[in-house]
């Protein structure tokens, strides 16, 4: 009878699923905001890259979490579209004049009254940011962007033993930071909003000076929002320290309010929720379903499964819960021009026109998971100035031009009977490295087909590390579809050295794909064959003349000079064939009373939402 | 007998050492991600990758690292005894993680074991007694039914049905039994059942099967002759001979779920031993590999050697040598 049961259960499914027509949704369910309850959300695991150590962490949903936990001397809204990727003072009283004539100075004031939280409570000086940065300067922390700043502050480096104090910062009084730089670095506020350089207690982050990864257990709230159990931690000395309870790595991560923080202070986050309660479920399925049920306010990180989408999108009273985002982050197929047949630009445009982008798309899940990407840079990153409207590879719905790649493909050393089929034994059993999950696994079909119609044979290898793959330059791996790219900040220059510099290219966790601008002597110095009388463009002097002009006074001029780039690269170097910028997708239950995304990490706000349930954390 | 006992307590101790020497070595000659690399940010240098290779002791030779690890699990780290290292990930003890996961994982096991006896057993006794009655033909075709469904298939299929549509019990979780017994019991029972449906299913069949071969013996028929009552006859002299082979099925399955039952754990989100063997896995956690490992392989040899001695003790022919 139960078997019986089941097996009507599971017809009753399988027949439930309703149509594939999805709509994207909108970005912002606004709604009466009011104080209380609970977030209460799950996550399949955390994945933190870094233990959770702000000085090392580099993992976008932690900067998520490090909205509601820390601060820094600039921040953002925390909310959607262009207006959260604006920078506002934070813990810095102004952003006015605090920047010298010749751009080498920065001098910021800090505003009075902005404690740490328990434990501690003790108010924030500049001596604390100061060892956030001296923090980053030690080698074996292991600052995940700390190249940032190594470039930017005299006296850094990143190769310190211990801390120890930088000779590019200065603190005249407790309320006075000053930075002095090496050059002028025209992004440098956006630099100073990335969680590393928040401040951060000396006397309980010393006792994982040595130890990469190791504070990360024991942040201390100078935000809204501390972790649960944080006033608990006794630090009287480093062996009294015991990990606060709130944050469990492999379970959990509760934040409650955070009773020394001053509202008063901080007029860029809402604060409306009295905690958030974040807990790992391992099944994917279950944490929609429970937001379904509403036992849980929302998603986190994961997207929805598309069985959970169609419910969604085909039930006009649900869809409301249903919110696609922008998240900054551009999709694509690289192509490595130190590999055969990728060295020859008619082939990796010829790439371009054939792939069925459309198909692409479909297999993703549709336009609310992504837009057809038909560039570099996603359009939020540079104010909307370039879209879909340029796209040197047009092709109707952008479903690939068979005949246009053929006529590209014609024009290439590998096709030598000139039939627009790659006909050379080098676009044969090509290794193409893919993840092991959807929607990639989805996808992989139509790239394979669009790729056979003008000759080129790749064998798929999907591969739960693949960014190992595909990230060690010795691997010389000619084409992989599992890469993708998204800001740090807000800026377009996040979306160009580390993609297309020369001077980028590293041996392991490379992430210039296609070796643009590789020299000679680098190749030398990587160890790698690249085939005879390879050329690889370089955009290194365009992307230098870019970073010259300030984010602070010529922002729409940037822009516009790395629009240039964008076109530049699709144009004359075509590393890429981009084929999605990414939507970030969250659904919420009926609980949560106004919805907001944050720009700037690209989930959620913690800071920003709104709940009417009555729930308490969970101990 | 204690002479038997020792020496296969020797046995045990020399197969853990071959099972994490082996689990070292594929580790290293395969592995599932390179810690030092995945721990080393954005755009790392080579002196960085090798200070993390210093920090979590990956720069010494293999066989140096497995030797500090044996001397570690045998002597105790600064963490106390045994010493299991400290995790990549979580960046805290592996013996305070196992610790915490350990006892979920053991609930779930012991809770599904009582499940599938008290299901399998009967239902493979009322089968062999009741041949090719009605009785017997349905139950062993739920049987093949439950052996062949897989458990994710189940377990999903339970939720929907039990949580979801009929709203009888709790979605997926955890509840500790000392902050709340309902909520443990309701968030433990469909675990237990879908868990157990697999193994009642063979169990019942084995039992079934084992018993009709006993009821055929001579003995039986003496016992029949000799005018003992038919519930005695089966239960007294068929069902212990017969239930010899299950004792040693029962152990090695029970001790095989004390190293994670990782679909069940997985579906219900339970954060026992077998989620946590996959997170590690694919985190390459290898302190927490190995202690994963070696708690498998102790559950799994010493259930062996349990089930050996409680063996002789059912079945008097068998003798310790």
């Amino acid at each position: 009878m139960v078997g019986l049961a089941l097996a009507v259960a599971l017809v009753a499914a399988a027949c439930g699923g309703g149509n594939d027509n999805e709509n994207s949704t909108a970005t912002t369910a606004g709604g009466a905001a009011q104080k209380g309850g609970v977030y209460r959300t799950a996550i399949s695991s955390f994945g933190f890259t870094q233990g959770f150590d702000p000085t090392a962490e580099y993992l976008g949903l932690a900067f998520d979490f490090y909205g509601a936990l820390l601060r820094n001397l600039v921040s953002y809204k925390h909310v959607a579209g262009g207006e959260g990727n604006k920078l506002y003072p934070d813990l810095a009283q102004s952003l006015d004049g605090v920047k010298s004539d010749d751009g080498l100075t920065y001098t910021f004031k800090l505003k009075p009254n902005v404690k740490f939280g328990p434990p501690l409570d003790r108010a924030i000086t500049s001596k604390d940011i100061e060892y956030a940065f001296e923090r980053l300067n030690i080698a074996t922390l292991g600052a995940g962007y700390g190249t940032y700043y190594y470039e930017a502050i005299k006296g850094m480096d990143g190769k310190a033993k211990e801390a120890k104090p930088i000779s590019g910062i200065e603190t005249p009084d407790d309320q006075t930071i000053v930075f002095h730089l090496k050059q002028p670095i025209s992004d440098f506020l956006y630099r100073l909003s990335m969680a590393a350089t928040a401040p951060i207690p000396r006397e309980v982050a010393k006792c994982f000076d040595n130890k990469i990864g190791g504070y990360g257990r024991y942040v201390i709230s100078s935000g809204p929002y501390m972790l649960q159990g944080s006033d608990k931690l006794d630090t009287s000395s480093c062996s009294t320290l015991k990990p606060i309870s709130g944050y469990d790595p492999t379970k959990k991560m509760v934040m409650v309010r955070n009773p020394s923080y001053d509202q008063a202070t901080d007029d860029l986050r809402g604060n409306y929720v009295d905690g958030i309660d974040i807990q790992v479920d391992s099944n994917v399925d279950d944490i929609f379903n429970k937001v379904l049920q509403g036992t849980l306010d929302g998603s986190l990180y994961e997207p929805p499964p598309a069985t959970i989408v169609r419910q969604y999108v085909t039930d006009p009273a649900k869809k409301q819960y249903l919110h696609s985002n922008s998240g900054d982050r551009t999709w694509f197929v690289f192509m490595n021009l130190g590999t055969p047949p990728f060295d020859d630009i008619h082939v990796r445009k010829a790439a371009n026109f054939v792939m069925n982008k459309a198909g692409i798309l479909r297999a993703w899940g549709g336009t609310t998971f992504g837009q057809i990407a038909t560039h570099v840079m996603p359009p939020s990153v540079i104010n909307d100035t370039l879209g879909q409207d340029f796209d040197p590879y047009k092709s109707a719905d952008f479903a690939g031009d068979e005949a246009k790649a053929k006529e590209e493909m014609k024009q290439s050393k590998y096709d030598s009977n000139k039939d627009g089929v790659c006909d050379a034994a080098s676009c044969k059993g090509l290794i193409m490295v893919n993840r092991n999950t959807p929607p990639w696994t989805n996808a992989e079909p139509v790239v394979v087909d669009s790729l056979a119609k003008i000759g080129i044979q790749v064998k798929p290898r999907e591969l739960a590390d693949h960014y190992t793959a595909v990230q060690t330059v010795k691997n010389q791996i000619p084409i992989g579809m599992d890469t993708g790219w998204g800001k740090d900040y807000a800026d377009p220059g996040t979306f160009g050295a580390p993609l297309f510099g020369g001077p980028n290219i590293v041996p392991t966790n490379n992430s210039n794909y296609g070796l643009i601008g590789l020299t000679p002597e680098k190749q030398k110095e990587l160890g790698i064959k690249v085939p005879a009388g390879t050329t690889f463009p370089s955009v290194d002097a365009d992307l230098a003349n870019c970073n010259k002009i300030s984010v602070e006074e010529q922002a729409d001029e940037r822009t516009a000079c790395f629009v240039e780039i964008d076109k530049k690269i699709m144009t004359d170097v075509v590393p890429w064939v981009p084929f999605l910028w990414a939507q970030n997708v969250t659904t919420t239950a009926p609980s949560v009373t106004k919805y907001e995304f944050d720009q700037f990490s690209g989930y959620i706000s913690l800071t920003q939402i709104a709940v009417n349930n009555k729930a308490t954390v969970s101990s | 007998m204690w002479r038997y006992v020792v020496r296969r307590l020797l046995w045990v101790v020399l197969v853990v050492l071959i099972i994490t020497a082996l689990t070292f070595l594929i580790f290293f000659v395969m592995p599932p991600t390179d810690p030092a690399t995945t721990f080393a940010g954005k755009q790392p240098t080579p002196e960085l990758i090798a200070e993390i290779k210093h920090q979590f002791g990956l720069d010494k030779p293999v066989y140096q690292q497995y030797l500090l690890w044996l001397k570690n699990l045998v002597l105790g780290d600064e963490y106390g005894w045994p010493g299991l290292g400290f995790s990549y990930v979580t960046r805290t003890p592996v013996r305070s993680l196992l610790l915490d996961r350990l006892p979920i994982t053991i609930q779930l096991a012991v809770g599904a074991a009582l499940v599938w006896l008290c299901i399998g057993i009967p239902i493979g006794v009322i089968s062999a007694v009741k041949r090719r009655s009605a009785v017997d033909r349905v139950s062993m075709g739920a049987a093949l039914f439950f052996v062949s469904a897989p458990v994710f298939w189940l377990g999903l299929m339970a939720l929907w049905i039990f949580w979801y549509k009929l709203h009888i019990l709790p979605g997926t979780g955890y509840v500790s039994w000392t902050d709340n017994f309902g909520s443990w019991l309701s968030h433990m029972i469909l675990p237990w059942i879908v868990l157990a449906l697999l193994y009642a299913a063979f169990y019942a069949r084995m039992a079934r099967g084992n018993l009709l071969e006993t009821l055929g013996q001579d003995y039986i028929r003496t016992a029949r002759v000799k005018g003992l009552s038919e519930s005695t006859v089966i239960l007294k002299h068929g069902l212990r001979a017969s239930l010899t082979p299950l004792v040693t099925m029962f152990g090695l399955d029970l001790a095989g779920l004390i190293g994670g039952a990782v679909i069940t754990e997985t579906v219900f989100n339970l954060q026992g031993v077998g989620q946590w063997t996959v997170q590690s896995v694919f985190s390459g956690d290898l302190p927490a590999i190995l202690a994963v490992t070696i708690v498998t392989a102790l559950a799994i040899t010493l259930m062996n050697l349990f089930v050996d001695i409680v063996y002789a003790y059912l079945d008097p022919r068998v003798r310790y040598a």
